[in-house]
């Protein structure tokens, strides 16, 4: 399967989507709900190409469009280049006060104009649902795309502490604009209005992680871990292990 | 038979530029925080220990691991890392019965050895040979005799 994309000749594996077959050849098409290894969600709309079908061309997002023989794609015209400014326009108008959108506008020169710019809103999240997904993958399900239209946002079952949530903190980790906030407070973290008792190191005392983090663990092992100990006590405990073989080791050197 | 990282303590001097070398392979910047490899100090008895990923034929990383970041290559039977599938879970990092899986946060990836592809860069670094990338063929019989001192010390956790 041979498509072109921006002059380029590529050979695409069947059933997998444009933006899977630009990542793996290195070509830019840039993207704000697209990871590697999830299905596509067309939600950003900012990998829109250009597709030429015979005499017919059409805009696509690219994250969700099957690859076909004989495509030829253009990631950078004139159109999709307004058809992304746009786009972004409307992100930084929804966050003017991101970090991150602040810095993809400058990138792409949109600057909002000043009537309709809201520098109160202290508003995030961009519902690209990258964290939805990664919540999804690990089983969980505790969060997910709530309401429509305007009111439209990212919570959990009536806005309520998640029973499901294991307090991993992936959706924070996958979040492009940092909009998830996970805080560990001494024994305590909080994510998604829910407290989790933070489990001890019997070893150090450092809290390191979540008992249902560790209940996790456990069932995808299919073992019972009753020792509760942090990664680098682990570390130690082993080069321990391996010190004692070493016992004659002090008399060698004397 | 598959090459591995072979470590002699009683080789080791402790400068710990193994670390250094790593961390600024896998991250971006020198900082032994970041790296996959960590030498442990026993002051009383002189000695010190490089500790990294012994790549587990059944590694519990890659058990846990809900998007496959983490695979076990067959030919190299190196546990390799796609920083891009991964999804900061951190699961890897508390299911490894060794600790030698790291979550740094600010890189937003996993630090664990994967023999840099080929080319370990600890190894080229060590101006001991306490750290050697060789055949694992005669050091296999060693491996597995510690193997088994885990297996006793740890039970099932260590596979």
């Amino acid at each position: 399967m041979k498509i072109k994309i921006d002059g380029n000749l590529y050979e695409g594996i069947p059933g997998e989507t444009l933006m899977e077959l630009a990542k793996r050849n290195n070509v830019e098409i840039p993207n704000l709900c697209h990871k590697i290894g999830f299905e596509g969600q067309g939600r950003c709309r900012l990998c829109m190409v250009e597709v030429n079908e015979g005499r017919r061309t059409k805009v696509v997002s690219s994250c969700v469009f099957p690859i076909k023989d004989g495509l030829e794609v253009v990631t950078n015209s004139d159109k999709i280049k307004k058809m992304r400014k746009d786009i972004i326009l409307l992100l930084l108008l929804k966050t003017p006060n991101n970090q991150y959108i602040k810095k993809l506008a400058e990138e792409y020169e949109v600057t909002a104009p000043e009537r309709y710019e809201d520098l109160t809103n202290t508003e995030d999240c961009i519902l690209c649902g990258l964290c939805v997904k990664a919540c999804e993958k690990m089983g969980t399900s505790a969060i997910s795309l709530v309401n429509r239209g305007t009111t439209k946002k990212i919570s959990t079952p009536y806005d309520d502490s998640s029973k499901d949530c294991i307090g991993c903190g992936a959706c924070a980790e996958v979040c492009p604009t940092k909009a998830i906030s996970l805080e560990d407070k001494n024994s305590t973290r909080t994510i998604w209005k829910k407290e989790f008792n933070l489990v001890k190191c019997t070893s150090c005392g450092k809290y390191y992680t979540t008992k249902e983090a560790l209940n996790f663990i456990n069932k995808k092992l299919g073992e019972e871990s009753s020792e509760h100990i942090c990664e680098s006590c682990r570390k130690k405990s082993i080069s321990k292990k391996f010190k004692e073989s070493y016992k004659d080791y002090a008399s060698h050197i004397k | 038979m598959s090459k591995g990282l072979v470590v002699s303590p009683e080789k080791c001097t402790g400068c710990r530029t193994c670390e250094l070398a790593c961390s600024y392979s896998k991250g971006d910047n020198f900082n032994p925080k970041d790296s996959a490899v960590s030498v442990m100090f026993y002051d009383e008895i002189g000695l010190q220990i490089p500790m990294m990923c012994m790549q587990c034929d059944e590694p519990h990383c890659m058990t846990v691991c809900v998007v496959n970041a983490l695979t076990k290559d067959e030919k190299t039977g190196v546990v390799n890392y796609d920083r891009e599938k991964c999804i900061g879970c951190k699961m890897c990092v508390s299911a490894c019965p060794f600790g030698n899986m790291t979550y740094s946060s600010r890189l937003k990836r996993v630090i664990k050895c994967d023999m840099c592809g080929g080319d370990p860069q600890c190894v080229k670094m060590c101006g001991y040979g306490a750290i050697e990338y060789k055949e694992l063929d005669s050091a296999l019989d060693k491996r597995k005799i510690i193997a088994n001192q885990f297996k006793e010390a740890f039970g099932e956790g260590a596979k």
